[in-house]
């Protein structure tokens, strides 16, 4: 684990601007990712609505307190039991054979494959450094 | 307060937060849910002028007056199984986006029947609205599918005809 404190400083922008940006193409087309999710085929119309709805904003937030500096272990929690919760949803999906969007940064497709699955795990490892990085004198 | 307890509350709170900045932002499009649409499908007609969703009957009707193309979205083996007669097979996959050049060459105004195999398949509006996005302006839904058709006692045809 990395605890550099520049280092951690970067991963912070990085990692909050990519959820940031992942949120907000989400959020302007909610009906679309609602569609993307009801593709998993693991929950119905109404539950795909309702996630559809909140996740972007659970993913800007948390990408906002990360680059803000506010909250910041809460927020790579969220973060990171996000990224834990999408790696597990795209195995299942492989396991499954689905050939669906994986909906991950909207309009962008991209299939639920092995490369979302790397992508992911790169961000839960700057995700875990930020949740279990020193504590600082601040 | 222990460290980890508190990183838990920020994370619950940020969970919270996110209901209700949602809520608020999307109120319009949770009252319009509320109302009763997107039930059955999140597709917005009012954002695809030109494509519509038709019944059986209606297909049936265009069918034998030949006034439409039919488009069969499904994947190639169920297609060889049996289609619509005379139904083009465009299989219609989340990742392949590729409208075929023959599709494309025809006129945009044309009438097309689209279908995939009925229930909750979304093959079909998924085409339609790469359809639309083409140009077409003339595009229905067959949204009970090849079910529908079959369980009407519609003509099939087997084989790999159109593909």
């Amino acid at each position: 684990m990395v605890k550099d404190r520049p280092i951690l400083f970067v991963f912070r922008f990085v990692l909050g601007g990519l959820f940031v940006y992942a949120g907000l193409v989400k959020a302007l087309e909610p009906l679309d990712f609602a569609q993307n999710i009801r593709n998993y085929a693991l929950v119905g119309q109404s539950l795909s609505f309702i996630a559809a709805i909140v996740l972007p904003w659970l993913e800007i937030l948390a990408g906002a307190c990360l680059v803000a500096g506010i909250w910041k272990r809460g927020a790579a929690l969220v973060i990171s039991g996000l990224l834990i919760f999408f790696i597990v949803l795209t195995v299942v999906t492989m396991i499954r054979g689905l050939d669906i969007d994986c909906g991950c940064f909207g309009a962008i497709d991209r299939k639920a494959g092995l490369s979302v699955i790397l992508e992911d795990l790169a961000m839960l490892y700057l995700g875990l450094c930020l949740l279990f990085a020193p504590r600082t004198s601040s | 307060m222990s460290e980890s307890g508190r990183v838990l509350r920020q994370a619950l709170a940020l969970g919270a937060l996110a209901i209700l900045v949602a809520a608020a932002v999307h109120f319009p499009l949770i009252t319009r849910f509320a109302r009763g649409e997107f039930r059955e499908s999140f597709f917005q007609a009012s954002a695809y002028p030109g494509v519509r969703l038709i019944t059986v009957e209606e297909a049936e009707d265009l069918w034998r007056t030949a006034h439409a193309a039919f488009i069969d979205a499904r994947r190639p083996s169920l297609y060889d199984e049996g289609h619509v007669p005379g139904a083009r097979n465009v299989p219609a996959s989340e990742t392949d986006k590729a409208v075929p050049s023959d599709v494309l060459s025809s006129s945009r105004a044309g009438t097309l029947v689209v279908y995939c195999e009925g229930g909750d398949c979304q093959s079909s509006l998924l085409l339609a609205k790469r359809l639309h996005g083409e140009g077409f302006t003339d595009i229905r839904v067959m949204t009970e599918g090849w079910k529908g058709w079959t369980a009407a006692g519609l003509p099939e045809e087997r084989g790999d005809g159109q593909r």
